[in-house]
């Protein structure tokens, strides 16, 4: 963890604390600060937006709930992360199979200074995550979106380290073996383990 | 510090590096060890460049048209929300618990039910008798006969027909027979004499209402 982390793990917590004593003003600044990477880490499981904002609104109603119990065991983005994980996955139990295939977004609705090298940058992973599976998404998402250590994501989603590099390791076979060809060179060669 | 020179061990050891190199969580001397690797191997040079490009590709902000002041809005209205807003939630998970229950019970009550009504319909008695109850009526001209031991069921079958009587219950403990007349020409008088007269019978007697 660097200094910018452990500046924004301080603010984080000063923030959490002074929610625990129903300040509002706290909560809005955390859920501005943690929407972006939310809606983001939640793309990974999902492009349903209906079921993103109910997540992210469910996540921070717990978080304000339990705001007072937060011991500091995690970083407070561990923690926020792990909430936003669980309401994700109850979220698609709930909506069925339905949310995950709608990778509709609407014309026009795209930000206008999207420059073209970010679109694509964009297709590009897209295509690559495709080939995923949800849980490596998320791994995925989470370590080199977030920037979470292996001990945090195992935290995140409640698994084992072991379970979490495994998952890492397939996703990144699996990205190496195809993300070439997506971009228009050819692997350099089919990797099965490094 | 000095790693061994292995080069399938050190791509290995490089392609397990590089995630946390890239997010700058690796020990200073990973990322120079990296660094060096990177220097003299090809394949993963083209790796690294591609893991960074993957870095960078997840790090761009989603494009999704969600307005975050939109759902604060939307979350600070739930919290103004009276609590028991939140009761349909958890009682939809304990729904279908509750229904099955409620049916259950609905049919064992309707079984029981339609049993009481079966059991207070029929007029069914209890096989057996007890000492409270009144004794069975006695059939009109019914006689206790007792036979001696050394009649044969041959004269026992004779006389039954000679006198036209026949057996509605017997023998009892003591051997005793109830004997009814098949028809009411004959009387009950003339048959116990008849009976008494007849030898290998010890007892003939009326039947009175008590014992």
């Amino acid at each position: 963890m660097n200094d910018t982390d452990i500046d924004a793990d301080a603010t984080d917590r000063m923030l959490l604390q002074r929610m625990s004593t129903g300040d509002r003003t706290a909560l809005a600044v955390l859920y501005r600060s943690y929407n972006g990477r939310l809606c983001r880490f939640l793309s990974r499981l999902t492009r349903r937006t209906d079921i993103i904002e109910e997540v992210i609104n469910d996540c921070f109603w717990i978080a304000w709930q339990k705001s007072g119990s937060f011991h500091g065991d995690s970083r407070v983005s561990t923690w926020i992360m792990g909430i936003a994980y669980r309401c994700g996955l109850k979220a698609l139990r709930q909506h069925g199979d339905e949310s995950v295939a709608d990778d509709s977004v609407p014309e026009g609705r795209t930000p206008a200074h999207d420059p073209d090298e970010d679109r694509e940058l964009r297709d590009w992973l897209s295509r690559g995550l495709d080939h995923l599976s949800a849980d490596q998404r998320v791994v995925v998402e989470l370590v080199y979106g977030v920037g979470h250590t292996l001990d945090e994501v195992a935290m995140i989603m409640q698994c084992p380290v072991g379970t979490v590099k495994a998952r890492l390791f397939h996703a990144r076979v699996k990205l190496r073996n195809v993300l070439p060809s997506l971009a228009g060179d050819s692997p350099a060669h089919e990797l099965r383990a490094p | 510090m000095m790693f061994p020179t292995n080069p399938a061990r050190d791509c290995a050891r490089a392609w397990e590096a590089m995630p946390w190199v890239l997010q700058n969580s690796a020990p200073r001397e990973q990322g120079e060890w990296l660094a060096n690797h990177l220097a003299s191997c090809e394949s993963c040079r083209a790796e690294f460049t591609q893991q960074s490009r993957l870095q960078l590709a997840m790090s761009l902000p989603a494009e999704l048209p969600i307005d975050a002041n939109r759902g604060l809005k939307r979350l600070l209205a739930r919290l103004d929300a009276p609590a028991p807003q939140e009761a349909p939630l958890r009682s939809r998970a304990g729904n279908w618990v509750t229904r099955a229950l409620v049916a259950a019970v609905l049919i064992q009550a309707l079984g029981l039910g339609a049993l009481g009504v079966k059991l207070w319909s029929d007029d069914w008695t209890p096989a057996y008798r007890t000492l409270s109850q009144q004794p069975l009526p006695v059939p009109p001209g019914a006689i206790h006969v007792v036979p001696d031991a050394t009649m044969t069921m041959a004269n026992w079958d004779m006389l039954l027909r000679a006198l036209q009587l026949q057996v509605v219950g017997g023998p009892n403990d003591v051997g005793a027979y109830i004997v009814v007349p098949k028809n009411s020409t004959s009387t009950e008088r003339h048959t116990l004499q008849q009976l008494r007269a007849t030898r290998g019978i010890r007892l003939a007697e009326p039947v009175t209402g008590t014992p």
